[in-house]
Parts: structure tokens; sequence; C-alpha cells
């Protein structure tokens, strides 16, 4: 798995995943909806598999001396490393947004814990939606994309109507951390298992989809 | 034990059958594999590999069956499709550095003098290189992992004739070391040169098997003049094709004394051309 990650970031892996990492300070927009930001990484992911059809990304990988599932499996964990990567890089940027002398984001949800959590489940769909297209055809990287970003569109709509509409979402969830922080956490823990139960959903799908494909 | 032995591969595709495909290569020769466009050739190829998933059959590859041993086969063969078709704007150093990872017995030494041999820049990017080096590119890869078998396909599609002449002159040096060769190809000219044994490849199904001088020794050229085919000659024929004064027969060679008719030698191209345009002419 070391050399097959290797591969993914110095091959396979598009520079615009990286620059898109730099797009976790649009979370000091005073307002606006900050679950944009984690949609970038999702269009990184885009790129790459976009990428990877016009470099023949998976024929050179078929032909090194791995299983054809290592190749799906480096894809995953590379996407969740680029996936935690803009987590983490967007943290400190919350905590400063959380810190600026103006009211908490008009636009929707807070910078704050509970944004994370529902972050993450939104990752954790766009993982579902798009590898499990994605690997059922390969080179219909296009209608993969196009319906989970449709799919996290929707999630994004439903989660910021909530939030203006849901006095859950408006009173609990959206305020500055640490208030209501067990309600907080545990929407943060919500998120984190829908985050794996859909991509490890994904990536038992892909593997028999991608296992059966005719290159 | 053969270093590739293929046993009634079939796969079906809406408008193409591959019908129950069998063949096996001899160690440290070169095997031409032929058949026009379309024939199926590819499909063989990449149903080796399991690229494409044929219905049925077997793939072994010396001795041992594809599918439960991929990865240890896949470190003993090179496939080559076409060149390097990958990664196009990355340096030849990059993809090098990261292909040599997946190989336990990479040979850094041998790599460089394959690089220094073709003359190839790592420098450069694929984009950069011209069809020919990108083959020779390929190789390079496939030799430093020392692959006992190399499977081809099209590798002289699309090269001038000098640098066809030069990679066939490699194929019979590598085979002259121990590798086998298997290439496709529809440019017989190649195989005239280099080729120890001919697979032909016809509408997804194995016509021939064989060493190149007995079947090119299969099959005699007649010409006849004038627009009318002797009933006999047309029964007999494998192959027939117009020209400027009547008619070129291929027959095969056993029924030649019973015809009597003049006969010559037949190419491997004008073999293929005429059992490629049937008896319709």
């Amino acid at each position: 798995m070391k050399q097959l990650l290797k591969k993914e970031f110095l091959l396979s892996v598009h520079p615009a995943s990286y620059l898109f990492l730099l797009l976790s300070p649009m979370l000091l927009i005073p307002n606006y909806p900050y679950y944009v930001v984690f949609f970038y990484t999702s269009l990184g992911v885009f790129f790459t598999c976009l990428n990877g059809r016009e470099n023949n990304d998976v024929f050179y990988s078929a032909m090194l001396p791995i299983a054809k599932r290592d190749i799906v499996k480096a894809r995953f964990v590379s996407t969740i490393l680029m996936e935690a990567a803009q987590f983490l890089t967007a943290v400190p940027f919350a905590v400063i947004r959380q810190k600026m002398p103006i009211p908490g984001n008009q636009a929707g949800m807070d910078a704050n814990i509970a944004l994370f959590g529902l972050s993450l489940a939104m990752m954790g769909l766009f993982n579902l939606l798009f590898f499990c297209l994605y690997y059922a055809s390969i080179t219909k990287v296009g209608k993969a994309f196009g319906i989970a970003s449709f799919g996290i569109a929707l999630y994004m709509l439903a989660a910021e109507t909530c939030d203006h509409v849901v006095p859950f979402f408006r009173d609990c969830l959206d305020t500055p951390d640490p208030q209501f922080l067990a309600e907080k956490l545990t929407v943060l823990l919500f998120g984190l298992l829908c985050f794996f139960l859909c991509t490890a959903t994904a990536y038992r799908k892909s593997v028999r989809s991608f296992g059966a494909l005719d290159l | 034990m053969f270093p590739l032995e293929v046993r009634s591969l079939s796969k079906t595709y809406p408008s193409f059958r591959l019908k129950s495909v069998s063949f096996s290569l001899e160690a440290g020769k070169i095997t031409g594999f032929i058949g026009r466009n379309g024939a199926g050739k590819s499909t063989t190829l990449k149903s080796l590999f399991n690229l494409v998933h044929p219905e049925s059959g077997t793939v072994r590859f010396f001795g041992e069956n594809f599918t439960e041993h991929e990865i240890s086969i896949k470190c003993r063969v090179g496939f080559v499709a076409g060149g390097t078709d990958y990664y196009p704007r990355k340096p030849l150093h990059t993809i090098t550095g990261v292909t040599k990872l997946f190989y336990h017995d990479w040979d850094d030494g041998d790599y460089r003098k394959y690089i220094t041999q073709f003359g190839l820049d790592e420098s450069k990017t694929p984009s950069q290189l011209s069809t020919g080096m990108k083959v020779k590119y390929a190789l390079a890869l496939a030799l430093s992992h020392h692959a006992e078998l190399l499977i081809l396909d099209e590798p002289t599609s699309g090269l001038d004739p000098v640098s066809r002449d030069e990679l066939l002159d490699l194929f019979m040096e590598l085979s002259r070391k121990g590798t086998t060769v298997l290439f496709s190809t529809h440019i017989t000219s190649d195989l005239d040169k280099c080729a120890d044994n001919i697979l032909y490849i016809k509408d997804g199904a194995i016509l021939a098997e064989s060493t190149l001088p007995a079947f090119s020794g299969s099959y005699r050229l007649t010409e006849v003049a004038g627009d009318t085919l002797p009933p006999a000659l047309k029964k007999k024929a494998a192959g027939l094709r117009r020209t400027k004064d009547g008619y070129s027969v291929l027959l095969q060679t056993a029924d030649t004394p019973s015809l009597a008719v003049e006969t010559n030698p037949a190419s491997l191209e004008e073999i293929m051309i005429h059992l490629e345009r049937g008896v319709n002419a």
C-alpha cells in the first residue's frame, strides 16, 4: 500500500486537489455557506479521476504486479487522506472565525463543531455516490460527478434550510462553541460514523464493480 | 512448460466474438500475432491479463494459472500496449521512480543500460517522445524487471521504416538472450524479418498456429489471365483477388499437384490478403 500511495500522490492526484486545501480560509468569510469549503475537496477527487482517465492511470495501474482491488483501495485511501487534510486545515480557521469580533454566520451554519460533523457526513455521501458510479464505468467520470455533486448540493440545501427553520439546528447547533457542546459533539460523532459507513460501503461496492469491469 | 498457454478463450461483445481461442508460445521464440484490424488481437491480449473478462477459457503463464498467481506472473511478464500512453506530462524519471517500487527484482543497472542504449532522455515526458521512443521506454521498463516474456500490442504501428527495423533488431537480440516475445501486428513484413512462429487470427478465431516457414510453405499462388476462373481452381482456392489482367489465386500447397497449374511461393502479406478477401472476388 505504501508504494501505491506514493504512486497516487506522485502520478495520479491532480495538483488542483492540493490547491483546494488552501481554500480552508474561506471559513473566515463573515457570511457564507461554509459547506462549500468541503465541496472543493470533492471537486479535487473528480479532477483526479478525470485526470486518471486522460492519463490512462487505470491501465498503468492494472499492469503493475498488484491485485485489482488494491487500485481501488489506494484511490480510497488517498481520497480519505485529502478529505482529512481539508478537515484539519479548516479547523484553525474555524477557531479564528469564532474569535472574530463580528456576529456569527448569517448565511448558514456557524464555523463550529457541528459544521464539521455535518460536513463529514456530506463527504461520506459524496464518496458513496461518486465512487459507486465511477467504478461501475470509469470512463463516465463526468456523469458520476454530476450525480454525486447534485446529491451533496441537495444535502447542503437541506442542511442550511434546517439551520433556518428547525429549532434544534437554529438554536442549538448554530451557536458559537462551546455552547451546547454535548449536542455538537454528538453531531460530530454522527458525521464521523456516516462518513465511515458510507465510505466503507462505497469501497466494497467499488471493488466488486471494478473487479468485473472490462478495461 | 510453455511461457504462455491459452485454452478455449471466449468473449462475446454485441458486435464481436472471440471464438474459443487456443495457442501456446515456445520459449525464447518470437511469435507474430497477425490479423486485420478488428480481428480480435487486442481483445485476446487484454484477456490474457484479465483486463477484459473472458466468459470461458484458461490462461497459464509459465505453467501457472493467471487468476491464482496474478502478481508473481506480472513480475515475470512485460505487457506493452502501443508504447507509453500513460501520464504524458510526467517526466520519465518520475514514472520510472514509481514503477520500480513495485518490482522486487528491479535492476537499476539494466535500466541505465537500456536508457543509454535507446538514447532516452529521462527529463522528457512521454508527450515529447516519438512513437518509437515511447515503445522503447516501455520496453526499458519491462526489461529492467527482467521480464521473461514480452507481450506487445501493435508495437511497430505508426513507426517509420528505420525505427521499425531497429525495434525488430531489438526483438531478435532479446530472443537470442532467451526472452520470449509475442507481438501483434498487421504489418506482415515485420514478421518476415524476425518471427519464428505465426499466430493468425481471423474474425475472432485462430486460423493458423505454426512456424513461419511452415505457414508460408503451406500456400502457393497462381495467376490466371482473363475474366473467367476455371471451376476446379475456384473450388480449391483458399483466397482470390482480382488483378489487372485476371485473378490471383491462393492455393493450399497440398492441392497444387492435382490442379496442374504453375504456382509461385506466396509471401505472408499475399497469404493474409487472399485469406481475408475470401473466395468471392
